[in-house]
């Protein structure tokens, strides 16, 4: 019977062999191991930390491993956990794994420091395998976060908003909410937006060891003035803050406004003769505009001047004066025309539209009246000439 | 008028009063005055009430709505108020005024009336001032009932330069229906015959009405080159073909009722390019400048009229009356 079975097993252990071979390929080491990822660690006294480990059976038959731990400081708890029960021993396949997990329970008066804790596995056989295991107690780390913005300083009009990018780092061990705030000059208005979200927020989480986009969007008041102005943004979490100065360079714009003194854009004109009409230019800008040059346009033939042609400067908040001298042409027809006067600078540019009422001179009225007056003489006339009892 | 003052003893007015009057009278209560104002009501009522029946469907706001009254032509009667006019008038005119100087020559009354204390300037002056006022006040009657009729069906009172310009268009109608009186009575002086008086005040008219544009358009062409080359000149062209047309007292009448109610006429003629620029369309004048445009019309009828009457009064003045 024996010999049998030594028979059968001397016929297929080629075939084991070259199935092992094949299989084995790779490691070429054979052995049990204990394994884990990170050997030495931290854990934090008062907290539970849960250390995975994995024992490998390379190339080996089968056989239970009983697992002992040694080293176990005073005071602290380790259970071997196994598929989530306490297990007492492992029998991983072969070329299989098992996977165990020691869960650490550090108590609240540890002493800071090393400790050297040793997991062994002993078999029935020869086989055995030990894995040290370094436990850092260690103070907790402080939360810390990151605030980085690639671009800090933008420029632009009072009209135009700025978008800020900033990159929020959580470079601490624990998922964090942090709280968004800033602080800018008075009448500033600050929003924050997840990256492409339109949503505003006002704190977001962020994982362990990640980072975040977030949109900050300052509108300045319309009317401030040229400068540039400082706004600090603040992240916040759990103690921990990070800064970041971002600044607006806001260059000052100029607005030019065309109006009468009065409002009133309409007026008379008679056919061939000048009239002056008052228009008041206004910078409503936070900049003074240079080289303002006025023009009009007025319909055929006519005339128009301005006094003056050209202003130097216009400083913010800045009224003047300007006299329009219009005059129709002497082909022009009585009735409501408008003309259009404009004030450029550059890039700044305003005009209005001014309803121009032409009336006809009253001098053919008179003439008329002269004809009916020469009639009424003819009549007399013959009345003086003819007249007779 | 030293001449005059000598050869004259008072003023060349006198018996102007009771001419007038006698004058008004018979024509307010005689039976041709009462067919004339049938006529005139019938042919005046017929387009206003068509055109009062189309404006109480009009929902866009308007500020001339009343004057659209006078001037709207509605579809089913393609005849305005003022169109009616423009002949209803000449005929009330004529009928009014070709029998006057020669029926007294007829009845054989004229030395008669000549015989009292009454120059002959007052009985032409007389007559011709009795068919004016008669026709002013039927003219005024016509304008009260449209006014009327357009407050009730409307149910909208006229704005105070609404009221103004249609003022401004019955004087200028009484003005047309006085240069054809001063026609029909300069017809009436020279003709002893009363229907060869009318015949040729009516004819008169017809030629105007009828005739006169198509000689004016033709004539209008015969000064036209074969080939217009720039507006300018077209513009001059058709400005002789106006100048034509404006020998018609009808056309002074109605280029004056439409600068008057139809406030956002500018001008008669058409306008340059040049000159459309920067025009704001539809703008309506201000009623001055409407005057202003109308004034020479205005002006051509009532010098007319003073005209025609004088040449009138000469041939009276030279006349036989001792028949």
């Amino acid at each position: 019977m024996r010999r049998l079975i030594v028979l059968f097993a001397l016929l297929a252990t080629p075939f084991l062999a070259s199935q092992a071979v094949a299989q084995l390929q790779p490691p070429v080491t054979q052995g049990l191991f204990l394994l884990t990822d990170y050997p030495a660690q931290t854990v934090r006294a008062g907290e539970v930390t849960t250390i995975r480990v994995k024992m490998q059976n390379s190339g080996l038959a089968p056989e239970p491993m009983a697992l002992s731990l040694s080293g176990i400081p005073a005071g602290w708890k380790i259970d071997m956990l196994g598929g989530g029960q306490p297990v007492a021993s492992a029998m991983p396949g072969q070329n299989e794994s098992v996977t165990l997990q020691l869960r650490v329970e550090v108590p609240k008066d540890a002493k800071p420091g090393a400790q050297q804790v040793v997991l062994s596995a002993k078999g029935t056989r020869l086989q055995s395998a030990e894995l040290p295991l370094t436990l850092i107690v260690g103070t907790d780390a402080p939360a810390k976060l990151s605030l980085k913005s690639r671009l800090p300083s933008l420029r632009g009009t009072p009209r135009s908003s700025f978008e800020y990018t900033v990159t929020v780092g959580n470079d601490s061990g624990k998922d964090l909410t942090v709280a968004l705030s800033a602080q800018g000059p008075a009448n500033f208005q600050t929003t924050f937006t997840e990256g492409f979200g339109s949503n505003e927020i006002s704190s977001i989480p962020i994982e362990a060891g990640q980072t975040k986009d977030i949109k900050v969007k300052v509108t300045p008041p319309r009317d401030v003035k040229a400068g540039d102005y400082p706004v600090l943004v603040k992240v916040a979490a759990e103690g921990a803050t990070a800064e970041l100065r971002v600044t607006l360079q806001v260059s000052g714009q100029g607005k030019l406004a065309l109006s009468t003194k009065d409002g009133r854009l309409s007026g008379e004109a008679e056919i061939g003769k000048t009239s002056t009409y008052t228009l008041a230019l206004t910078n409503d800008g936070t900049a003074a505009v240079d080289e303002i040059e006025m023009a009009g346009t007025v319909p055929t033939n006519w005339k128009v001047e301005f006094n003056p042609k050209t202003l130097a400067t216009l400083a913010p908040g800045e009224k003047k004066d300007v006299q329009v001298l219009v005059t129709p042409a002497d082909k022009a027809i009585a009735g409501d025309y408008v003309a259009q006067f404009r004030a450029a600078a550059r890039g700044e540019s305003s005009s209005a539209d001014f309803r121009i009422t032409v009336t006809t001179s009253t001098l053919w009225g008179m003439v008329g009246i002269g004809i009916i007056a020469v009639a009424l003489l003819v009549l007399l006339g013959a009345v003086a000439r003819f007249g007779r009892r | 008028m030293q001449r005059s003052a000598i050869r004259r003893e008072g003023s060349a007015f006198t018996g102007l009063g009771p001419v007038f009057m006698k004058e008004f009278a018979d024509h307010l209560s005689s039976a041709r005055m009462m067919v004339l104002m049938l006529f005139v009501i019938a042919f005046g009522a017929f387009p206003v009430a068509s055109s009062l029946q189309q404006l109480r469907t009009v929902t866009e706001s308007d500020a001339f709505l009343f004057l659209r009254i006078f001037t709207s032509a509605p579809d089913s009667l393609p005849i305005s108020f003022v169109f009616a006019l423009n002949f209803i008038i000449p005929i009330m005119a004529i009928g009014l005024g070709f029998d006057a100087v020669n029926s007294e020559f007829n009845h054989r009354t004229l030395s008669r009336v000549l015989s009292q204390p009454i120059y002959r300037d007052a009985l032409l002056l007389g007559k011709f001032l009795g068919g004016l006022v008669t026709l002013a006040v039927a003219l005024t009657a016509l304008w009260l009932i449209v006014f009327g009729a357009g407050l009730l069906l409307l149910g909208l009172p006229p704005r105070g330069v609404e009221v103004a310009r249609a003022g401004c268009f019955l004087v200028a109608a009484i003005a047309y229906g006085g240069v054809w009186l001063a026609i029909s009575l300069l017809f009436s002086v020279i003709f002893r015959s009363t229907a060869t008086s009318a015949l040729c005040s009516l004819g008169l008219w017809l030629f105007f009405f009828l005739l006169w544009p198509m000689i004016a358009s033709a004539i209008t062409i015969g000064f036209a080159p074969s080939q217009i080359r720039s507006a300018e000149e077209y513009l001059a062209i058709e400005q002789i073909g106006l100048v034509l047309a404006r020998f018609s007292p009808g056309t002074l009448f109605s280029e004056t009722v439409v600068g008057l109610l139809n406030p956002e006429t500018r001008t008669f003629a058409s306008m340059l390019p040049a000159q459309m620029r920067g025009v704001i369309q539809g703008a309506p004048l201000p009623l001055d400048q409407s005057l202003i445009l109308i004034w020479p019309q205005m002006t051509g009828l009532i010098a007319g009229m003073i005209v025609v009457f004088a040449a009138a009064y000469v041939i009276f003045q030279r006349e036989e009356v001792r028949a």
